[in-house]
């Protein structure tokens, strides 16, 4: 466990100092312009521009972090040899990997908490700068708690996404890794329209492959809930934890995955 | 008990991307060597010498045969524990500072708070490197590396030490120095196990060598037992070398060679007596700025059993 | 020795497992939201054109698989929660960013013209999308055979119907059954001959199985159809007879000595309103609903005799 710890903690440490904040003040920088600008453009449904706008802003610069970071924890190490002097430590290759694993996972909390603030901040600005006619037409308050419930299920896919990218990254390079992980974000997301396809295809085994690949695949749909929670509608609480459930088990099946890789690799 | 042992270890490649075909990088290398002694693992690149340091590192899992260190398998936590690892080229952490990093490996080997503290910072003070420790390792020229990575390597006071290369990108100061740092492992009893391409390090420094050409073990044995230092002849520098006498001895020595300012270069049979030779060419006037026996190196030995070894392999 | 994986194997199958279990529950109360006023965002193909950055026609088919998609996927809601409003406006985006896509043309005016619920039955636009394809794709007969059909069989126009049918046959590489089709649906105006004729040429010479299995459907209601005239004179006869309706299919089964409760073609039994005792079209037979037609064109059912 120590060993884990301690490999999470030089990977935080790296990568912090690495290219994570230069992604949080684009960010920052980001959000608080389009909400000058916004609400100086629009009138009325700036709250809910506002939102989607900073959710959207969240997932794309954690996808980022998740994908660019991800794949360097593993086949950079490997390529640029640096993993020859730690794995000759008292240290076993699974212990490296959930190691690096969890040391991303630790950055990718600490950045997206930082966003959320900076992203509450500015929603904090907007509200009070508002007049209470105005807001009345809001389909949601501005500072929202279920934009937290949107955040978490960000937070969940991205460890996702980068258990996908260590998974990669134990066996390809770095770029190959790279563009593996999208090509999977990707499929994740039209994952859920496979079960629509059998709607309107007859074909039987068509429509068999399609469901097998649905479950197989990662299905990243349901953890994009920013449209409810931007228009205020309900998401059911067993839904969510479900869908963390979700998480946690797919998340094990890759870690597991990388494990069963990493541990029978040659580094010529 | 021997310190690091091997039978019979092999290793195979797949090469070729459409039909991968096996490509032996080393073929039943059968190694032992002592507690406490200083190890040169020699041969030209692509020997196989790095195949095996990572066999014996489990950084490559082996076609065939075994390796034990301190009489364990390798790849044993508690083997790993009383390791040192230095590897080729070695690479860490660009934005990690020296300290920082070292003091990640310190605590990877169970060291703990001030222990950790005091020991990073006698191993930094050991390979020569100051107030750079601050500083983050991309920073670092190649030859600072090369100490952080020896640093690394002896940082928990280890009982073996594996340091392949040890010496590459370090200028003429730093293989001295770090020439002393192995000495100093070898005065504590520390076994050392070193892969060079660089005879002269080896013969400062190694009781036994083995040379390993193709992925074969060659040669190996005690250095003395290697180069019986046999006499292969004289070397003598001389001045004010007249012309005739230069031509009363030329059928008589294996080669006269001019130097800058006059001098020149004799090169004496073995069975030629140096005395008579001195005296006779003082009574032609010229005079004796130096005279040296000319013993075999591991240099020629090395390329005399490489060479055998690569004729072997083509057939010629 | 290379560790082995064989456990680590076991685990990630069981995981898996777990994986599709807990999906399963989680989708069997998850619906899928949607914002209102819909989520194409980008409704202007010209726009859509120059973010595509050459890709134009992989755009169009992503755009494509999103419309079948989005039309199958209204088809499986609740019927009172479906709604076809971005149909037109996805077509005409695949259909811009790839003119020559004509699949998208003749399957999406299908898509178009079927009636609500089972589509948005919005045949003006099917004929707008099949001009655009008249516009931008040349002079093809299968597009103008096609807005004759919507003529024919959706709008009942059938001069306007004819006139087009008579172009396709005029029109390069246009079938010469058009032709006499154009004459024909003048002539005998939407009489069930012509129209079962017309869904026959579209069965036999249709280039896809989605074509072939609607123009089936078709012709399949269209036998319905003609069994229900003949089973509604039974039912006419039974109720002059007996001076009541018959109200459930024992009492017409035994009054008029049936040999049991008639089946639509595709093996649903018909059902006996209990109120009217007209017999029709059970409501989960997968021919329902049937189309309309013109009360003057429905056969005089003969008097019973």
């Amino acid at each position: 466990m120590r060993s884990i710890a301690l490999v999470a903690q030089a990977v935080f440490k790296e990568s912090v100092r690495d290219r994570v904040p230069y992604s949080m003040v684009a960010f920052a920088v980001l959000i608080i312009a389009a909400s000058y600008l916004i609400s100086q453009l629009t009138a009325g449904q700036d709250m809910k521009i506002l939102k989607d706008l900073g959710l959207a802003a969240i997932a794309v610069f954690g996808l980022l972090i998740a994908v660019f970071i991800g794949i360097n924890l593993v086949s950079k190490e490997v390529e640029r040899r640096s993993v020859f002097a730690v794995l000759a430590k008292p240290l076993s290759r699974s212990q490296f990997i959930l190691g690096k694993y969890f040391g991303l996972a630790l950055t990718l909390v600490v950045n997206l908490s930082v966003m959320t603030l900076a992203f509450y901040a500015v929603l904090l600005y907007v509200d009070l700068t508002t007049d209470a006619l105005l807001k009345a037409a809001w389909p949601a308050p501005a500072l929202d708690p279920r934009l937290v419930i949107a955040v978490v299920l960000i937070v969940a896919e991205l460890m996702l996404v980068t258990a996908i990218a260590l998974f990669f990254s134990t066996f390809s390079s770095p770029l190959l890794s790279a563009l593996l992980t999208l090509g999977v974000w990707v499929a994740g997301h039209f994952n859920a329209d496979l079960r629509n396809f059998e709607a309107v295809l007859d074909v039987r085994p068509v429509a068999l492959l399609a469901r097998a690949v649905y479950y197989l695949l990662p299905n990243l749909a349901p953890f994009n809930i920013r449209a409810e929670v931007v228009h205020g509608v309900p998401v059911p609480a067993s839904q969510v934890a479900l869908t963390l459930a979700y998480a946690a088990v797919y998340i094990t099946i890759l870690l597991l995955g990388a494990i069963a890789v990493f541990r029978r690799r040659d580094f010529k | 008990m021997a310190a690091i042992e091997t039978e019979d270890l092999s290793k195979d490649f797949l090469v070729g991307f459409w039909r991968p075909r096996p490509y032996r990088a080393l073929d039943r290398l059968t190694l032992s060597v002592g507690e406490g002694e200083v190890f040169g693992f020699l041969g030209p690149n692509g020997a196989g010498k790095s195949t095996t340091l990572k066999l014996l590192m489990q950084l490559l899992y082996p076609t065939g045969g075994t390796a034990r260190i301190l009489g364990r398998p390798v790849g044993d936590r508690s083997v790993k524990q009383r390791t040192g690892f230095l590897p080729e080229n070695p690479y860490f952490y660009d934005h990690l500072t020296a300290e920082e990093l070292l003091s990640y490996f310190a605590r990877l080997f169970g060291l703990r708070g001030a222990d950790a503290r005091r020991r990073v910072s006698s191993v930094l003070d050991d390979v020569g490197i100051g107030s750079e420790r601050r500083l983050r390792l991309r920073q670092y020229s190649k030859g600072m590396i090369q100490r952080v990575g020896l640093a690394q390597a002896l940082l928990n006071e280890p009982d073996v030490v594996f340091l392949d290369e040890p010496m590459s990108g370090l200028d003429p100061l730093g293989r001295r120095h770090v020439r002393q740092i192995m000495l100093r492992l070898r005065d504590r009893g520390c076994t050392v196990f070193f892969s060079s391409h660089i005879l002269s390090d080896a013969e400062a420094l190694c009781s036994r060598v083995a040379i390993l050409a193709q992925g074969r073990l060659v040669a190996s044995g005690h250095l003395s037992e290697i180069l019986a230092f046999e006499l292969r002849g004289w070397e003598l520098v001389v001045s004010h070398l007249s012309d005739e006498a230069r031509a009363a001895i030329a059928p008589r020595v294996r080669s006269i060679t001019a130097l800058a300012r006059g001098r020149f270069t004799i090169e004496l049979p073995a069975e030629e007596s140096p005395d008579r030779f001195l005296h006779e060419l003082g009574s032609r006037g010229a005079q004796v700025v130096s005279l040296n026996p000319l013993r075999e190196t591991l240099e020629d030995y090395f390329v005399q059993s490489v060479g055998a070894a690569e004729s072997r392999q083509t057939g010629l | 020795m290379k560790p082995r994986n064989r456990g680590l194997i076991v685990a990630v199958m069981l995981l898996f497992a777990a994986s599709v279990g807990i999906q399963a529950v989680r989708d069997r109360d998850r619906v899928p939201f949607e914002p209102p006023g819909g989520m194409l965002w980008i409704q202007s193909g010209t726009a859509m054109k120059r973010m595509a950055l050459g890709f134009d026609t992989l755009v169009a088919d992503l755009y494509w698989i999103r419309a079948v998609v989005y039309y199958g996927g209204q088809r499986l809601r609740d019927r009172s929660e479906r709604s076809y409003e971005l149909l037109y406006p996805m077509l005409d985006l695949v259909t811009t960013l790839d003119p020559r896509f004509k699949v998208a043309y003749r399957f999406g005016a299908i898509f178009l013209t079927e009636g609500y619920p089972d589509g948005p039955g919005r045949p003006d636009q099917a004929i707008a999308l099949l001009e655009n394809g008249l516009r931008r794709d040349g002079e093809r007969w299968e597009y103008m055979h096609d807005i004759g059909f919507i003529y024919y069989w959706w709008l009942r126009d059938y001069t306007k119907a004819a006139e087009w049918f008579e172009r396709g046959g005029r029109a390069p590489g246009g079938p010469p059954w058009l032709a006499p089709l154009a004459a024909t649906t003048l002539a005998q105006g939407g009489d069930r001959q012509s129209s079962r004729t017309m869904w026959r040429q579209l069965f036999e010479n249709a280039d896809s199985d989605w074509i072939r299995s609607s123009a089936e459907r078709r012709l399949l209601q269209l036998d319905a159809m003609d069994a229900l005239d003949q089973l509604n004179v039974i039912a006419a006869r039974y109720a002059a007879r007996e001076g009541r309706v018959a109200q459930s299919w024992p009492a017409l089964v035994q009054g008029e000595r049936l040999r049991g409760i008639p089946l639509d073609p595709a093996g649903v039994p018909y059902v006996i309103n209990p109120v009217t005792g007209r017999v029709g079209l059970a409501e989960d037979s997968p021919l329902w609903p049937l189309p309309e037609e013109p009360q003057a064109l429905r056969p005089v059912p003969e008097p019973p005799s």
